[in-house]
Order: structure tokens, then sequence, then C-alpha cells
């Protein structure tokens, strides 16, 4: 099946929206109902025209710092059609008037970048028409880059520490200008909105795990977990659903027909997020997969406030000695005390959503945990 | 003009990010010495302090020396199920170090690093800036060799 993502719209887009002009353009993104695709879920047209609206220099930034554990649909993106990227980058440049753009692409993604700069190569005569540098500026190895103040102050040469907010990016951004930060996937569904035949409600969702066929697949929102979880034929049978490390998780058997869209997520105590799915099979151990993900956010954590720095430690301690035997009933108990501290008292989104995927895993799973337990 | 200074003079006039001057640093170096770091902050005119404060805070750029190539193996839960953990035990005794160990020939560094986004080709591995993927135990030994 043909995916619309990949779909080559040649620049015909940039062309069309060079015709209707920019406020033209800012009705159409706002029109279309696309929201930012990295999980924020923000209405991509109010943010272009809060910037828009700001006089003086001002910024894009794309934001390819794809670091969720278990996404990589923005890299199939730069991988297949880069094209549509950097043409969604020029539309939205276009539209709020902004010079001087820049894509933020993950250390882990280094050997992308050649690829990439060849594509901006290729793509000059249409950027050199609306006066628009694109630079690309190479992560070094941190997930919290991927929120999108963080990315500023890492640009900036500071330690990349989550900013306050108000004030927004779109007020005061990079370097203190009004900046736009727009996901990859975000971006290069632009050109579709300009060109028509652009369905919203496909998005890409990156599938892995214990299945037979991982892989990025495009699917419609609101289709029942179990289609979906299908495609990409798991094998044993799922016994969990982890939505990245961020998300929560949810049981396969109880939720096999819940609706897979933003809404009855949250309504279930889940974030659908990037649209990550970590399928984790029968006769796993989910306080082994706890571990995991708890080691990760040990790594992560940047350390700034003491819930999420202190907490993750704990955490891990305590997960670390179910899996050596040493754990006490009382370990649970702490363990299902700091879970929901640290999500109600951590600085930034990184903290708040560190301890998602254990709540989830505690709530449903408790055996798993218990049996470890003297 | 070496690719550094040529750097240092971009970020004077707002072409390039201090990010970038530290992984050149590394490109060219393999680690951030404290010799070089004093440098950067000389010509940057800014605080080694700041400058140590940023170059710590990222997992790949190593303020300590380390081999020439650091292989990363990727601690993802996908990887995790997909056995990288076999990976990892291999590649500790193939290259008789632990975890954030370094050969005595000065040749590889052994880390964990946060998901790659290859977990459609899990297991994966980064060695400095490449990836690897669908890996197997006889696929590391091949491609170690041909890193010797």
């Amino acid at each position: 099946m043909e995916m619309q993502i990949l779909r080559e719209t040649n620049w015909k887009g940039f062309e069309k929206a060079i015709i209707i002009g920019s406020v033209e353009v800012i009705k159409l993104v706002k029109d279309s109902g696309l929201k930012g695709r990295s999980g924020s879920g923000y209405p991509t047209g109010l943010k272009w025209e809060a910037v828009a609206g700001q006089k003086g220099k001002k910024y894009l930034v794309c934001n390819a710092d794809e670091g969720e554990p278990g996404t990589f649909k923005d890299r199939f993106i730069i991988e297949n059609n880069p094209r549509a990227l950097i043409e969604g980058m020029a539309i939205a440049a276009y539209a709020m008037e902004v010079h001087e753009a820049f894509i933020y692409l993950r250390g882990e993604y280094a050997y992308l970048k050649s690829g990439l700069e060849k594509e901006l190569k290729k793509s000059k005569k249409y950027l050199d028409k609306i006066d628009l540098k694109i630079r690309i500026v190479l992560g070094a190895g941190a997930y919290i880059c991927g929120e999108e103040s963080a990315i500023l102050e890492s640009m900036e040469g500071n330690r990349p520490i989550v900013r306050k907010k108000p004030p927004y990016p779109a007020q005061a951004g990079l370097y203190g200008k009004p900046t736009c930060i727009n996901n990859v996937e975000t971006l290069a569904n632009i050109p579709l909105i300009l060109t028509g035949n652009w369905d919203k409600d496909l998005a890409l969702f990156s599938i892995s795990g214990d299945v037979k066929n991982p892989g990025v697949y495009e699917l419609k929102l609101g289709t029942p977990l179990e289609k979906i979880i299908s495609i990409s034929k798991p094998s044993p049978t799922p016994k969990a659903i982890y939505f990245g490390a961020s998300g929560g998780c949810l049981p396969y058997k109880q939720f096999k027909d819940l609706s897979v869209d933003d809404k009855s997520f949250s309504e279930n105590g889940v974030m659908l997020g990037s649209r990550t799915l970590i399928i984790v099979g029968e006769g796993r151990s989910i306080s082994e997969i706890a571990r995991v993900f708890a080691e990760f956010f040990v790594h992560e954590s940047c350390g700034y406030c003491t819930p999420c720095r202190e907490g993750a430690f704990r955490i891990l301690e305590i997960l670390k000695r179910m899996r050596d035997g040493e754990a006490h009933k009382e370990d649970y108990i702490l363990l299902s005390k700091l879970a929901p501290h640290i999500k109600d008292t951590s600085y930034c989104a990184l903290g708040k959503t560190s301890t998602m995927h254990l709540i989830g895993a505690m709530k449903y799973f408790e055996d798993d945990f218990m049996k470890l337990c003297k | 003009m070496s690719k550094l200074s040529d750097l240092i003079k971009k970020y004077k006039t707002g072409e390039c990010e201090l990010i970038s001057i530290l992984e050149e640093v590394i490109r060219s170096e393999g680690y951030i010495s404290f010799e070089r770091l004093s440098q950067v902050s000389a010509e940057l005119e800014i605080p080694l302090a700041k400058l140590y404060g940023v170059a710590t805070f990222y997992s790949f750029l190593p303020t300590a020396k380390c081999g020439k190539y650091i292989i990363r193996i990727c601690a993802s839960p996908t990887c995790h199920l997909k056995g990288s953990k076999d990976l990892l035990d291999f590649l500790k005794t193939e290259l008789k170090i632990g975890l954030g160990g370094t050969t005595s020939d000065g040749r590889f560094t052994l880390e964990k690093t946060s998901c790659l986004g290859q977990c459609d080709k899990s297991p994966a591995i980064m060695i400095n800036d490449n990836v690897y993927t669908n890996l197997t135990k006889e696929r590391l030994r091949e491609i170690l060799g041909k890193l010797k």
C-alpha cells in the first residue's frame, strides 16, 4: 500500500504556497487540523500563527532528536523522503517570514547527516527564492534534547535544561527571538496539505518488540489496538504494550479493542505520544522490563530536580534488589509510593512521565513484582 | 587552517554552535582533553567550568581518554527483548573488558547507550558515527575483525 508520507510533491506544495501567500498558507494549515506529531499534539497552524505575528528576526527549528525508546518514524522519513521534510520547512519558513532555520539531528543519526545535506543542496534554488538558510546541528546523545526548550539551550551552547514556560518559544525562543519548533513528521506532512488529498487521520506508528514484522506503519488514528498490532505479526501472544518509555503500558488482553487515539488513551491513564508500540510477549517478566526502563531514566535524568534525579536512582535500586532476590514486600510498597510522587513533583515532562511505565506495570502486573519479594 | 579553528571562527560570526565545536574535537582526537577544553575556553571566551558542564552533559562527548572505536550497545527495551544482553556478554568476553572499559591496545571502548532508533532492525550498536543492525555474534565478530 502506498504511504501518504512517502508521496512525492516535488516542490509543488511550496510553489502553491508562494502563489496563495503566507496568510492563506497559515489558514490552510490551521483548517487542515494538523497537530504536532512529536507527541505534544499542539495544533501546528496555531503555533505558526503565533510566530508569524511577531516582528523582527525569528527562527524555525526542526526537531529531529527522536529519542523516545522504540521510536524510529522520523528516521524513516529522513531516510525515505527527506525532500518532503525540507519542502515542509521551506513552506513553514515562508509562512512565518523566517530566513534562518535549523534541523537538530540527534547524534545517533549522525550517519543520516550527509544524505540530508545532499538534499539541502538539491533544494537550493527553492530555498534561495525565499532567502532561507537551513543548517543541520548534530546532537550528542541526550534524550532531554527532544524537549523543545532543551533543544534551544543546547543550540545556544548551554547545558540543555528545560526552560520554564511561559514565555513560550513562539515569544522568546532561540537567542530570545520568536522560534517555531516542529517535529520531522509534522513538517513532512505540510507539502501534502498544500497540494491537497491529505488525510489528517493517517499517522506513523513505530512497532517493535516481540513481533515478526517490526517497522513503521502508516495507520488511521482510531484503529483498534488489536488490529494495529496484528499487522506486525506478534509472537508469542502479547502480554503488555508499552507506549515508548514515557507513555505507560497496558495489558494486551484487556485492551485489545481500545481505539488507538489520544482521547481514549488518556481516559485509560496512558499517552499515545509519538505513537510508539513496544510489544512484550507472554512469558516475559514485567519487572525485568521495568528495570530496563528505569536504567534508561537514571541515565537520561538531567539532574536538575531532586524527584527525578534521586527518584529514578532509588527505583532502579529496588528493581535490582528484586532481580537479585533481595527485595521485601516493603520495597514494593516504597516503589508504589515513589512512582506517583516522582510523577507529581518533577520539574519537567521527562521526570513527570518517567514512572508512567512503572505505574501501569504495578497496576496490571502486580504479581510479576510481588513474587520477587520476600 | 584546521577544521577546529575554522569552526571557532564560524562560532564567532554565529555560523556554528558550541556543540559542533566539541563534536569536532571528538572526531579528530577521540575525546576532549583538559588541555583542549582550556584552549577552546580561552578562544571562545567561555568559562572553563561552563564548557566542562556542557561537555559532560552529553553521552557522546567523553572527557576522558577512550578507545579509537567506541562501541555503544543499544540498551533500549526492544534491543533487550531481541537479545542485546547476549551481545554485551559476547563483547565483554571477546574484548576482555567490562562496561566503560577500554582494551589495553587502546582500540575499543565498550559502553551502553540509549535507544538508537533502529528498533525495526534490532539488536543494534553504534561504533563511532556508524550504526550496525540485525546483529548476531557472528556478524559482530566480523565487524570487530575489520576494525582491528
